[in-house]
């Protein structure tokens, strides 16, 4: 006592580690502030676990900026959208669309889209035909060709198509793109493989490269490349929005992708808010059943004691791990579950701690003077042994929160997280099982545990810096 | 015969806020046989001192000079080793504060005071232990003490079995720190006992310290009174219980309580002196009711007012010395 | 024998506690209607294969319809299933009790059993020697670094380790696995990514042991990073509270040599509280030791469990469960056992 709140804080401050600590935690509040304000609330469910969403990105790429150290160029990813198109007559009506992009790099694009949004048509559906003219004037004309299909029986005109969802052809994934591959390499390079064989060897190098002396197509064509989209239409009402092609680079955004193409950067960001919740949350409850039974078992004493205590022991005497596992496989996987569980495994070892402090603090002359003066024990309870224990209980309270936000972590990586809700563990658990570590995909499996220490040491840094507040005896002596 | 002899023993550490004077030129004569007993405040010195003799040094020592001679030979110029082989417990054995805690908690009360015999003297474990049994028997301890632990003991038999190792190896020199502080008043009086009655017969000098004036009158034949770090009066028993010279004493004396009178007992104004910066001259004149103006200016000389009596006071002395 | 008794009550306990848990288990899945769902899949799977089989030897429809839920209610009736899972929990729990785990759904034991006690009783040395290596080499470490740090409190090595073990508290183990994978096995090559030998492995002994060593190095040094931490900052607290008791400068000034001191005043009094924390942190070596055998694929009875929440097989993660509560509750009585020999001053 007489160690009043002022003293407190400027011994708390007084070390390194807790302005450390200090700092760190409020960046994570910043970061986690800040995604709050603008993600939505169902981002898992929405967005994160839908492919269709990724599809346009680059699976399993390297971060942008890794670009900085290395001496291999790697291609960027270009999402190229136009809506300005032509109409032009040559022998049938064509809407041409024109896209131009320059490819300077060391390696090949890694794939390839195109998506045309809200088609308008009156009689019949409308051709596509797309060209690709390369630096070097070389031309794959009619790499694609895509019919649209017939509106349904019952429809009439005029017909809407790809309004809600544009049409997207994912080029190495078309037979028909392959064929003209074929054709393409035939006819210009005497070439005869076959597309099975084209398909096993991947479009990007043909559509992008050009052969060396021994006819492999290693060497990649720099420079300015035009897509040419040719909309054959049969009414000259017919209109296209607009027209959208991917080169998928090689790298990707401040983070890289992974397998599903999901912006990592995106994903982890998400990670901050509901790592500091479940934190939050289960060290707080944690802390309110463990002190609140201890000071019940250590003040009231008797049956109660003896039930409480009996409790706590069976708790501590089983492995936490395995039963974790076999409570939210039963319970199932959704965050409260797992909440609940931690909290329901957390207390035990706090109330045993708190009951001991309050069975010495219990034979102080004033609580004597309290019940003489004929306090209630609920009153003496909360207003005379909760204020002794209280600093202790808070600083459990922060050493328990990265213990709880690691127990998550775990849980997550041994697939037993919430699915509607990323969190790190959960990145670290698709990296784990997608084999990401032994394609060396380390900017995978680097930055989701490094936040997670980060974050879970913040944390250790202001409990440190608590312990001498809390402890008199480790305090600087002035 | 002398059997310890010390002279000018000085003891410093060095701490976070500066060099603690512990010890200040300490000078002291024993005989076989004859209990001084060193009295004083807390933090005065007195358990640096009996560190000091025992070389038990801690790692912050920056000071540690002056002459132990122990019957007749210099202790201070022995290596540690040789120290530790020859004098520890052997000739120079120490009972401590608080004997709860001075006893091995896992292991077995005979097996530890039987540790000096085998460690030292190279005994087997059943010649040791007969030794042993022999001087639980002289103590006062029954014999299955011997298998028990420290824990098994009430306070009373632990300072028994405390005193019994001490005196293990027969050592002609021991050092008692407050062994009778954490004991209740009629434990305290049957280990008071034990020890004169040990000390008789075994000829043993003792340092026997305590911050009790009374209860060092029990055992003592000399008293020495310590005060920051000094010793600044010396004499019989009765001579400084009866006739104490240096203020301090006196006021010391005048603070016990005594049971039959009715006057409240005197106290001494202040706070004992910081040993990192002790006052100038006397460092007892803050506080000192007889203080001029001498005191503070400059150290006080020895005197001897009275034969086998000497003060550290400026009361006592030649100014012009 | 006041020892005995104690270690007595001691183990009744412990077994409360397996039994008590056991039939937690088991009100857990009846409660919430688990074990209902899982032995009506279980009877479904049973009268799909029965149908199957008559559909080769009758012809008529209807004749199968009526002989299949024939079947189908001895089924029920023979698992209880007519009855509330309240009636079903004695028959459970003994069953538990003496090893009637039932079938793994797609696990299988070398010699392809798919009975869960043979799984178990396969996987279950493998995590044995994993466990019992890392432990034994985080304790001695413990041990070892701990009193060394602890002669000599406040230098740079004490320091060092202090913040090691702080550190190592904020890190989870098994993502410093998938980084020891991604260093020393996909980028530098020097060491397997997992498994516990080669395929195929080596047939001569020592040949066989060395490749055992090799693939065992990682999952054992990830084991052992996780575990030493704490352990060395615990023996050094530890250690510096015994070293500062009056009995240890009683035994300095008895003139006992320093390693006697060391090894008789400091060590053996500071190791009861100090196996204490061992036996407390064997909870977490347990969890440990399975995510670490998943991320390295070291095949025993963690990356079983795995597989079980993989495939999402009900009876296996139930029996896992099981026997993982009474492998801890196990190690414990030994742990409790030690605890009591070394340490006189216990009593119940």
């Amino acid at each position: 006592m007489g160690f009043s709140a002022r003293d407190a804080l400027s011994e708390f401050w007084a070390s390194r580690i807790s302005k450390l600590g200090v700092a760190l935690i409020i960046v994570l509040f910043a970061i986690s502030a800040y995604v709050l304000a603008s993600y939505p609330l169902n981002f898992g469910t929405q967005y994160w676990n839908k492919p269709q969403y990724w599809a346009d990105y680059p699976k399993g790429v390297p971060p942008t900026w890794t670009q900085s150290f290395s001496s291999v160029r790697r291609p960027e990813h270009m999402i190229l959208t136009t809506d300005v198109s032509q109409k032009k007559t040559r022998g049938n009506m064509l809407i041409e669309f024109n896209i131009n992009f320059d490819l300077r790099a060391d390696m090949f694009p890694q794939f390839t889209s195109f998506s045309l949004y809200k088609l308008t048509f009156y009689d019949s559906p409308p051709i596509i035909h797309l060209t690709l003219t390369k630096p070097d004037g070389s031309k794959i004309e009619d790499l694609l060709v895509e019919a649209v299909p017939f509106p349904s029986s019952g429809q009439e005109p005029p017909y809407v198509k790809y309004a809600e969802s544009p049409l997207r052809i994912y080029l190495p994934g078309s037979p028909a793109v392959r064929n003209s591959i074929a054709d393409y390499l035939r006819t210009e390079y005497g070439s005869t493989l076959t597309p099975l064989e084209i398909r096993n060897m991947g479009i990007e190098q043909f559509m992008f490269g050009s052969p060396d002396e021994s006819g492999a197509f290693t060497n990649v064509v720099e420079g300015t490349y035009n897509i040419r989209v040719q909309v054959e239409i049969f009414n000259e009402e017919d209109t296209v929005e607009s027209v959208k092609f991917v080169v998928g680079g090689q790298a990707f955004g401040f983070m890289g992708t992974d397998t599903l193409g999901r912006d990592l950067s995106v994903g982890l960001l998400f990670g901050f808010p509901v790592a500091l919740f479940i934190g939050f949350i289960t060290s707080t409850l944690t802390t309110i059943v463990g002190s609140v039974l201890g000071i019940m078992s250590g003040y009231i004493g008797g049956r109660t004691d003896n039930l409480i205590q009996r409790i706590s022991d069976i708790l501590n005497n089983l492995p936490q791990l395995p039963i974790l596992i076999f409570l939210v496989f039963i319970l199932g996987q959704n965050i409260w579950n797992i909440i609940m569980v931690l909290v329901v495994f957390g207390w035990s070892g706090l109330t045993i701690l708190i009951r001991s402090m309050v069975l010495q603090a219990k034979q102080e002359q004033f609580i004597e003077a309290s019940i003489a003066s004929g306090a209630s024990a609920r009153w003496i309870m909360a207003r005379h042994i909760f204020p002794q224990v209280a600093p202790f209980v808070f600083t459990q309270m922060i050493f328990y929160t990265p213990a709880a936000i690691l127990a998550e972590a775990a849980l997550s990586f041994l697939g037993l997280g919430d699915p509607s809700l990323p969190t790190w563990g959960q990145i670290l658990e698709r990296g784990f099982q997608t084999g990401a570590i032994f394609l060396g995909y380390w900017w995978w499996i680097i930055p989701p545990g490094l936040l997670i220490v980060v974050t879970a040491l913040c944390f250790v840094f202001i409990a440190q810096g608590l312990e001498p507040v809390v402890n008199p005896r480790l305090r600087r002596m002035r | 015969m002398m059997v310890l002899k010390i002279r000018d023993l000085y003891l410093y550490y060095q701490t976070l806020r500066g060099e603690v004077k512990a010890v200040e030129g300490v000078s002291l004569d024993i005989e076989a046989g004859e209990a001084l007993g060193l009295v004083g405040e807390s933090g005065c010195g007195k358990t640096s001192m009996s560190l000091g003799v025992t070389r038990l040094l801690p790692k912050n020592v920056s000071v540690y000079k002056g002459s132990i001679e122990l019957e007749g030979k210099e202790l201070m110029t022995l290596s540690n080793d040789k120290f530790r082989n020859e004098i520890s417990w052997k000739k120079i054995s120490m009972v401590f504060q608080g004997a709860m805690n001075s006893l091995n908690p896992v292991i077995k009360v005979g097996t530890q005071v039987a540790e000096p015999l085998r460690v030292h003297l190279d005994m087997d474990e059943k010649e040791a232990k007969a030794q042993v049994l022999e001087i639980f028997d002289n103590v006062g301890l029954p014999p299955e003490t011997y298998d028990r632990y420290a824990h098994e003991l009430s306070g009373g038999m632990k300072q028994r079995a405390v005193v019994a190792m001490a005196l293990i190896m027969n050592p002609p020199f021991v050092i008692l720190d407050e062994p009778t502080s954490a004991l209740d008043v009629s434990i305290q009086a049957q280990t008071m006992n034990l020890l004169k009655r040990l000390k008789k017969e075994r000829h043993i000098g003792m340092i026997f310290i305590t911050h009790d004036i009374a209860l060092s009158s029990d055992i003592s034949d000399k008293m020495a009174v310590m005060y920051g770090g000094h010793i600044v009066e010396m004499g019989s028993a009765e001579q400084v219980i009866l006739s104490p010279k240096h203020p301090y004493t006196q006021k010391l004396l005048a603070s016990t309580p005594r049971l039959r009178s009715f006057s409240q007992p005197d106290f001494i104004p202040g706070a004992p002196p910081d040993l990192v910066n002790p006052p100038t001259g006397c460092n007892f004149h803050p506080r000192c009711h007889m203080a001029m103006d001498i005191c503070r200016e400059r150290d006080p000389p020895t005197c001897y007012p009275e034969e086998g009596q000497r003060v550290e006071c400026w009361l006592y002395g030649d100014k012009d010395e | 024998m006041r020892l005995g008794r104690s270690l007595l009550i001691k183990a009744l306990s412990l077994l409360m506690v397996v039994i008590i848990t056991l039939l937690l288990m088991n009100v857990i899945l009846g409660a919430t209607g688990f074990s209902d769902r899982m032995l009506s899949a279980l009877v479904n799977e049973q009268v799909r294969v029965y149908r199957q089989g008559l559909l080769g030897t009758i012809s008529n429809p209807d004749e199968i319809t009526r002989i299949v839920a024939e079947y189908e209610l001895t089924l029920r009736t023979a698992y209880d299933l007519d009855k509330p899972w309240i009636m079903r929990l004695p028959q459970m729990i003994w069953r538990v009790m003496t090893f009637d785990l039932g079938e793994a759904k797609t696990s299988q034991t070398f010699t392809g059993s798919t009975l869960i006690k043979d799984l178990i009783a396969e996987r279950l040395p493998k995590s044995v020697l994993l466990i019992t290596t890392s432990v034994g080499i985080s304790a001695l470490l413990g041990i070892v670094v701990g009193t060394k740090i602890a002669t000599k409190p406040g230098s740079r090595l004490d320091r060092f380790f202090s913040n090691y073990s702080a550190f190592s508290y904020a890190i989870p183990t098994w993502w410093t696995g998938l980084l020891f994978i991604m260093i020393f096995a996909v980028f530098l090559r020097v060491l397997p990514p997992g498994g516990m030998y080669s395929a195929p492995p080596p047939t001569e002994p020592a040949a066989r042991l060395m490749d055992l060593l090799w693939h065992a190095i990682l999952p054992i040094s990830t084991l052992v990073l996780a575990l030493s931490g704490s352990w060395i900052y615990l023996t050094r607290t530890m250690v510096l509270n015994t070293a500062q008791q009056d009995f240890v400068n009683v035994a300095r000034a008895k003139g006992l040599p320093e390693n006697m001191v060391m090894r008789r005043y400091i060590i053996r009094v500071a190791a009861p509280p100090i196996l204490t924390n061992v036996i407390l942190g064997l909870a977490g070596s347990l969890g440990g030791a399975i995510l670490t055998e998943t991320v390295f694929g070291w095949p025993g009875m963690g990356l079983l469990y795995w597989n079980a929440i993989v495939t999402v097989d009900e009876g296996l993660i139930i029996a896992l469960t099981f026997i993982y509560t009474l492998i801890y509750v196990i190690a414990r009585m030994i742990l409790e056992v030690l605890y009591v020999i070394l340490d006189p001053r216990v009593e119940y």
